[in-house]
Order: structure tokens, then C-alpha cells, then sequence
């Protein structure tokens, strides 16, 4: 845990934009993996929890939208507003960016959250799936084709319900 | 069909890279998962261990199916409807008379294993410290000899040389003696010598008594 314990908590605190959610999230996290019986036999101990962090945080962010709040219960997140993290919360683009790489296909979100959010190579990623470098490379322009028709359907959407509004 | 390129979808992505949660949140996040997987810990040493429940449950529904079966097979082939509390008090001992002694063999069994296993682990522990222990002091022992040793090598040597000094003064000092006493000799010789050179010399100048038979 000491070793890639901040590294899974940087990561879930990208996924989710809310600290106190990603220690939330941490906490489940390990208590998940403690009574695994997969964790003993997982060859790469470290990959096998990043997966499992990814799709916790995915989860949460599903979660997140099926139960939609009273507008007043809204929780604040727990950011200042003048950090990076705050910035990024309140920034709508982000959120949709998240939210279209939860619909993507697992193989893709995962390749995705560690070439783009995570910022490992290529090699390492490959090492960690199973896969052949150039495997991975073709799994994430793939990944981010996807990503681009999810927001952009997305757009597509909004921008009818506005016109429809008017 | 969509507005949205590539460079501007990698360029959310790569702002999100750069989130980094404070150090304080880290490791107050981290510091609460090591306590729940310490509690977690704890609880599970006072409960018994999974493998132990599971193969009690395995023993468990095995006696319940039989029993049932038993049941089923009695009740079909009974005459008369059968009265519910002579039914449930036998189904309880039957039940405690098959579950009671395999489940205390098993209980027995496991704790017994546990228990050699925590021995054997505990022994394996205590020979590779009694090893250290002994090594240590072997080591501390090698020194001290080894420094006591080059101690009194030293005090040797010197009480070595120091004798074989006064030796060599002893003998410096016979050798003098024994010159003097040759130059002390050498000098009365000479004395003697010339004193009787000068008898022998006064003799010659004298000359040599006349014979009185001669005349």
C-alpha cells in the first residue's frame, strides 16, 4: 500500500474531481482487495488494483447520475475554487470528458485512463494488460475515436434540447 | 458528426493528468486505510478462519440433507401423521448426536494444525535468532582476543627489547673492562721493559770486570 497507495489516490481523485469521494472510494478500494481471493493470484498486484480503482471510480460516477439530487442537497465539492482541482470541477467540459470515458468499452476506458491520466508509456501499459505495445497503441487511437463520437453525440443532444427549449 | 477534435479531447485529458490531490489529504486518506485494514485484521483473528467455516458448512448441509432425506423417506412411508414435537425434538438429537462429534473432530483437527503450524514457524523464528545471537557474540569474543593478544604481543616485544638492551650495555661495559685492563698491562709491560733496557745499557758502559788470573 505504501507504494502505490498516492498513486492510487491521485488516480481516483482524477476520476471522480472530489477528494473526499476518492478517499471514500481508497478506502473500499483496499478493503476489496483484502478479502479478494483474485488479489493472491494476480500476477501484477499493482495493475490489478489500478484496474479495480478505475472501475470503482467509473461506478461512482455512474452512480452519481442515476441518483440526481434535490438541487439544495447538492453536495459542494471539497476544493478551493482558486486550485487546479477546483478549476477543473467546476468546469463542465471535464465532467462530460469523464462521463463519455465511463461509456467507452472497459478495454478502452482503462487504456485511456492510463496512457491520458495516468501518463505511462505505451510499454508499461502493454506489460500490465497482456498486450503487445502496438496493441495498446491501436486500443487507445481507437479509444479516443469513440471518446470523440460519445461527446460529440453528446453536443449533438444538448444543442437540440436547446433549440427545442427556445 | 461531431464538433469536437482530437487535440481538444487530449487536451481535457492531459488537464486532468495534471490533478494532483494535496500531500495532507494523501496521507490522511492513506492513514484511514491502513487503520480499516488494521481493524479488518484484527476482527478476522477473533472469528474463525474461512477455510474452517466453509468445510463446517459443507459438514453441515451434508447432515441437514440427510436428515431431510431420512425425514422425507419416514414421513412417506408412515402410517399416521406424525406428532410435531416428538419430530422436532428427534430431528434436534439426531441432529446434535451427527453434527456434534464430527464437527468437535474437525474443530480439533484445525486448531490442532494451526497450532503446529504456529509452533513450527515459532521454532523456525527462534533457531534463526539463537543463530544470530550466537554469531554476534562469536564475533564480540574474536575481537576482544584478538585485541587482548595484540596487547601482549606488544608488552612482550617491548620487555624483549629492553632486556636485550641491558645486555648489550652489560657487554659494552665487560668489553671496556676488559680493555682497560689490557692498556693497564700493555703500560706496566712497557715500564718493565724499559727499566730493564736501561740496567742492561748500564751494564755495557761499565765494561767487563778484569780476570785476576790473567795477570
Amino acid at each position: 500500500m505504501d507504494k502505490s497507495g498516492a498513486d492510487l489516490y491521485a488516480l481516483l481523485t482524477r476520476l471522480t474531481l472530489r477528494e473526499e469521494v476518492a478517499e471514500e472510494l481508497m478506502q473500499e478500494l483496499f478493503i476489496k482487495l483484502n478479502k479478494s481471493r483474485g488479489t493472491g493470484n494476480a500476477a501484477n498486484l499493482e495493475a490489478y488494483a489500478r484496474r479495480a480503482a478505475i472501475n470503482l471510480a467509473f461506478d461512482w460516477r455512474r452512480s452519481q447520475k442515476q441518483t440526481t439530487l434535490p438541487l439544495g442537497q447538492v453536495a459542494e465539492p471539497a476544493s478551493n475554487d482558486d486550485s487546479p482541482l477546483g478549476k477543473l470541477v467546476h468546469s463542465e467540459e471535464i465532467q462530460q470528458t469523464l462521463d463519455a470515458v465511463g461509456r467507452l468499452k472497459k478495454a478502452s476506458r482503462e487504456v485511456l485512463v492510463m496512457r491520458y491520466l495516468q501518463q505511462e508509456s505505451y510499454d508499461n501499459i502493454a506489460e500490465q494488460l497482456g498486450k503487445t505495445s502496438h496493441q495498446v497503441r491501436a486500443l487507445c487511437s481507437r479509444a479516443i475515436r469513440n471518446l470523440r463520437d460519445v461527446l460529440g453525440s453528446n453536443e449533438h443532444k444538448s444543442s437540440k434540447k436547446e433549440i427545442h427549449n427556445v | 458528426m461531431s464538433k469536437i477534435d482530437e487535440n481538444e479531447i487530449l487536451n481535457r485529458l492531459n488537464n486532468l493528468s495534471q490533478v494532483e490531490p494535496t500531500k495532507e489529504t494523501t496521507d490522511h486518506a492513506m492513514q484511514r486505510v491502513r487503520d480499516t485494514l488494521m481493524n479488518n485484521e484484527g476482527r478476522r483473528v477473533g472469528l474463525a478462519p474461512p477455510s474452517l467455516m466453509s468445510g463446517l458448512m459443507k459438514l453441515a448441509a451434508a447432515a441437514v440433507l440427510m436428515v431431510g432425506a431420512g425425514f422425507i423417506g419416514g414421513r412417506l412411508s408412515a402410517p399416521e401423521p406424525v406428532n410435531m414435537q416428538e419430530l422436532q425434538a428427534a430431528l434436534e438429537s439426531s441432529l446434535k448426536s451427527s453434527l456434534e462429534p464430527a464437527i468437535r473432530r474437525q474443530l480439533h483437527d484445525e486448531f490442532e494444525s494451526r497450532l503446529q503450524l504456529a509452533l513450527a514457524a515459532e521454532r523456525n523464528m527462534l533457531k534463526q535468532e539463537l543463530a544470530q545471537q550466537v554469531h554476534r557474540d562469536m564475533e564480540t569474543y574474536a575481537g576482544q582476543t584478538l585485541t587482548t593478544v595484540g596487547d601482549l604481543m606488544d608488552q612482550r616485544l617491548v620487555e624483549f627489547a629492553r632486556m636485550i638492551e641491558v645486555a648489550r650495555i652489560k657487554e659494552r661495559q665487560r668489553v671496556a673492562a676488559a680493555f682497560d685492563y689490557m692498556g693497564s698491562r700493555f703500560g706496566d709491560s712497557l715500564v718493565t721493559l724499559a727499566s730493564q733496557r736501561n740496567n742492561l745499557a748500564g751494564a755495557e758502559l761499565t765494561g767487563p770486570t778484569p780476570n785476576k788470573s790473567e795477570n
